[in-house]
């Protein structure tokens, strides 16, 4: 095997090189605690500052300190629903997510259910789209928080954000989105689109793994994630890792910067990708919506070909592929994403997520289609379903 | 997570594939997990089976399970093929990452639904 091609950018990207030079002086440069008084703390604490303002200004909050750096979106996201749930248990123990959230969300609701409070899962229609007659209906009188993630992790589908949060907020309801997906894809301005809790990840907008934030308002309560020290306003104690979040303040600069340009990249990209599969593959089908979508995901079914497999063969040839989000293609079960959006189990089975970067060019493409193409053809000679058997 | 064996065996299967002239054809399911197969066996008058082949849908150990299992039911009489377990195919995949244990059970059972099959179609020509 000697080529490679990576087509998992939605599960992590590299680092950037713009974001690598910000981050390499903060390792031995500028190695202070940012927590500390003297001037090699206030120097890291300057760089961590200055994080948190770029952050600010790309998704445009009203201020830095509404910014609360984590290990990630899994953190950001768990401490979303726990912290907001149990700061608001007063008023009431009842949120509403929906079905197709990140496991980061709906196994944190997992943990809230067993500790007293009520979980509504909203389903989604045939695109992945919440369903919004469906949430007004299930809105109740104890309802306190609403979380729907921007953009979906698994087919790419984005969601009506601001008017969701605009309904949250008719019924006094506090609104969390999870942006992991969404950051550089489409515009995010928490002011405009009334977002009141946020989260957002580094590695997969060529920052840096283990470093992500909680925006939160102004106003918005949450109860404290880790006890010791007065880093993230005494929220969440700890070291603040300052090379990551230096990392990560760039790497969301350049997304929002450069989000048009690569866009456009993204959609050719994508277009030609597809337009090849489909010149080459029979019987492949598109799963998501087919406009309210971001560029860099797509998910494909390739009917009587089992997705495992065809990951397998196309990594044996080099080219990496996603069976659905990364932290649950290690198991059997089926993407609950798919499922929710009423596939049938051999359409899920069958579905494989490409997801497209920056260092992608049109040999890469080439050849990856090359591979699936045998790889599809030798599976489909071999599997027990047959054309005549397609519903 | 999958061992040189397994992956070696699952690149290149010695038994995938539809038999021309099969008697017998036994099709299984596993609702979990999504995994259809089929086993087909051709028998010859002394009740062995000459050919067996498999199709599948299915992950990479479900193919190499039913190849593992055509393997160890090619050239054998329908009794001693009946006699096939889990525990045979399971040592001949090799490592079996955990939770995909079921994938030799699936084999067996295409096992006994094909040598089933083949009984009953005997019977229909006896009749």
């Amino acid at each position: 095997m000697s080529k490679k091609v990576y087509f998992d950018y939605a599960s992590t990207t590299y680092v950037s090189n713009e974001v690598l030079n910000e981050m390499m002086p903060c390792f031995n440069a500028i190695y202070g605690n940012a927590n500390t008084l003297h001037s090699f703390g206030r120097m890291a604490a300057s760089v961590v500052d200055k994080a948190r303002d770029r952050i600010k200004n790309a998704i445009n909050a009203s201020k830095a300190n509404e910014i609360y750096f984590t290990s990630g979106g899994t953190e950001a996201n768990n401490w979303a629903i726990r912290g907001l749930a149990h700061a608001y248990a007063n008023k009431g123990k009842h949120i509403i997510v929906s079905k197709i959230e990140h496991k980061s969300i709906l196994d944190a609701c997992e943990v809230l259910e067993k500790e007293g409070f009520e979980v509504s899962y909203l389903p989604v229609d045939k695109h992945g789209l919440v369903n919004l007659s469906e949430l007004l209906h299930i809105i109740r009188k104890d309802t306190t928080l609403i979380s729907i993630m921007a953009v979906n992790n698994e087919v790419g589908t984005i969601q009506n954000v601001k008017t969701i949060a605009k309904i949250a907020h008719d019924y006094g309801i506090i609104f969390h989105t999870d942006a992991s997906q969404a950051i550089g894809n489409i515009k995010i301005d928490v002011q405009d689109m009334e977002i009141d809790a946020m989260t957002m990840t580094a590695h997969k907008i060529y920052g840096p793994k283990g470093v992500g934030c909680l925006y939160l308002k102004d106003g918005v309560q949450i109860e404290n994630l880790i006890y010791g020290g007065s880093a993230e306003h005494g929220k969440r104690g700890g070291t603040v890792d300052v090379p990551a979040v230096a990392g990560f303040g760039k790497a969301v600069e350049v997304a929002v910067r450069d989000m048009v340009i690569n866009a456009q990249k993204m959609r050719n990209v994508r277009e030609y990708f597809l337009k090849c599969v489909h010149d080459r593959i029979e019987y492949v089908e598109v799963n998501g919506h087919p406009l309210q979508k971001v560029n860099t995901i797509l998910n494909l079914c390739f009917e009587m070909v089992d997705k495992e497999s065809l990951l397998m063969l196309l990594d044996l040839e080099g080219v990496a592929v996603s069976a659905g989000s990364a932290c649950t293609s290690n198991s059997l079960t089926q993407s609950h994403v798919l499922k929710a959006m009423g596939l049938e189990d051999e359409v899920a089975n069958s579905s494989i997520r490409f997801s497209f970067g920056k260092n992608l060019t049109k040999e890469d493409i080439d050849y990856a289609v090359d591979v699936l193409e045998k790889s599809v053809a030798k599976l489909r000679s071999i599997s027990a379903l047959t054309k005549a058997g397609r519903k | 997570m999958y061992s040189e064996k397994i992956i070696e065996r699952f690149v290149n299967p010695k038994y995938a594939g539809g038999l021309r002239g099969a008697n017998g054809t036994g099709k299984c399911d596993n609702e979990d997990c999504g995994d259809q197969v089929k086993l087909y066996i051709s028998v010859n008058d002394d009740n062995v089976i000459t050919d067996a082949k498999f199709k599948a849908y299915g992950g990479v150990c479900t193919i190499v399970a039913l190849d593992v299992a055509c393997s160890l039911i090619e050239g054998r009489s329908l009794d001693a093929a009946l006699r096939t377990n889990y525990y045979q195919i399971l040592e001949e995949m090799g490592q079996v990452p955990e939770g995909r244990e079921y994938t030799a059970n699936l084999a067996v059972e295409a096992i006994r639904a094909a040598i089933e099959d083949f009984y009953k179609k005997q019977e229909k020509v006896k009749k």
